[in-house]
């Protein structure tokens, strides 16, 4: 039945092609094209511009959207370069110890909420699974801990019993460090650990992110290693003012590093991200541009031809009956 | 030198100084270098000094002295003061007792 009635459409729209067209001889106007039913001829030139005028929009929107990264990108570099001296005191005295083999190991994967900032969210996600595997083995325990929607997105997929806690909507406001101690107090509290290791997007340049790990361990195994002259030997060289313990101003002192090494990352993360969204929609918006052209040549060299095409038939019309 | 407001009491740090972790209370951070003499305001932190006579502070918010509006350090201190009577939980107890603290080291910071 739908076949038939297709048929039937088809003939329809076939018999102005096959009858021979006296009208346009009588009546030569080149600019019927607007006002006629919508002939066979107008239709690739339709299409086209409705395209062209998708591909103007778009990159219009991406355009903008590479101004508000610009800008936004200029505002957190300078904090997040500021940030830096947070926590390289901690590496002065602490070391750097991504080494040490603990029991139980909560991977903290920073990302963005948002998308279409390039590959920043999935190289955190692919380093965070890949230091999963790396750290996983008989009688040890690993666990996510996610900032943001995107490697929550990622990681709900296929390590879903891993993921401890699951934060997003971080950038809301401008980040400052109130709220990320009180958003790293909160993993504290929830969450066991020997070792924290905070994954996130080093912002080298607008073009270049390195994903970093940052390593905080917990006092016991800072006490631990200090004692038998691991990788913190030097510890214990230290002479330790304040509190009643070592083991106390060991517990205030590690809290104190990861609020401190959670600012420095988020502000990074952020940073990378607004750098990444730029570099992605500046080559997102040429991309656009070049369509256009292919598209503006591909709409005129139509439109040429068909005026061509016309004029050809309105000629050989009037010489035909002329002759 | 560099005095640093430590929890156990001001401490004088001159290079060569013991390698040493001391926790910081709120109280004055005074620079010295050479006649001349900076001060700030810490809220808390970490002091580290190393053994090559390096010392690292690390903390929330410094300020210098001379930046602070005296007359909203006694507004807050009287606010706290009052929150801390009125303070019924251990957590209330706790949080106004921080203020009072920070609030009093700001204000002898301030005349002394």
């Amino acid at each position: 039945m739908a076949m038939a009635a297709l048929r039937r459409e088809g003939r329809r729209f076939a018999n102005p092609l096959l009858s021979p067209r006296p009208i346009t001889a009588v009546r030569p106007s080149l600019f019927s094209e607007e006002d006629g039913p919508t002939g066979f001829r107008n239709i690739s030139t339709q299409v086209v511009r409705n395209r062209m005028k998708s591909v103007k929009n778009i990159q219009k929107i991406t355009k903008a959207m590479k101004m508000v990264a610009a800008s936004k990108l200029r505002a957190i570099q300078v904090r997040a370069e500021n940030s830096r001296g947070l926590w390289q005191p901690f590496t002065a005295l602490l070391g750097d110890t991504p080494s040490v083999d603990v029991k139980k190991n909560v991977i903290v994967t920073i990302s963005s909420d948002k998308g279409l900032c390039g590959g920043i969210n999935s190289t955190s996600v692919k380093t965070s699974k890949a230091l999963h595997k790396l750290v996983s083995g008989p009688d040890k325990e690993t666990k996510y801990v996610i900032l943001g929607e995107k490697a929550k997105a990622i990681l709900i997929r296929d390590s879903k019993q891993d993921i401890e806690i699951s934060i997003t909507e971080l950038q809301k406001n401008p980040l400052n460090y109130t709220q990320v101690s009180v958003l790293a107090d909160d993993i504290l509290k929830n969450v066991e650990f020997d070792a924290l290791r905070i994954i996130f997007n080093k912002f080298q340049s607008v073009v270049s992110f390195l994903p970093t790990m940052a390593t905080v361990l917990s006092p016991e195994v800072v006490e631990r290693e200090s004692e038998s002259g691991g990788q913190i030997g030097d510890l214990d060289a230290y002479e330790i003012e304040g509190g009643e313990t070592k083991g106390e101003i060991l517990q205030n002192l590690a809290e104190f590093q990861f609020s401190c090494v959670m600012f420095n990352a988020v502000l990074e993360n952020a940073c990378s991200e607004q750098g990444a969204r730029m570099s992605a929609m500046d080559s997102s918006s040429r991309n656009a541009g070049e369509m256009l052209d292919r598209l503006t040549l591909t709409y005129n060299r139509t439109r040429q031809a068909s005026i061509t095409t016309e004029l050809i038939e309105i000629i050989s019309g009037a010489s035909a009956l002329e002759g | 030198m560099v005095i640093i407001p430590a929890t156990t009491g001001q401490m004088g740090v001159l290079p060569g100084h013991v390698p040493t972790i001391a926790e910081l209370k709120p109280g004055v951070l005074s620079v010295h270098e050479g006649n001349e003499t900076k001060k700030y305001f810490l809220s808390s932190g970490f002091a580290f000094i190393h053994a090559n006579s390096v010392a690292d502070i690390i903390v929330v918010e410094a300020v210098q002295v001379d930046h602070i509006d005296p007359s909203l350090v006694q507004k807050g201190l009287a606010e706290f003061t009052q929150k801390l009577s009125s303070a019924t939980t251990d957590l209330e107890k706790a949080e106004a007792q921080i203020g009072v603290d920070v609030h009093s080291a700001l204000n002898s910071a301030l005349t002394g």
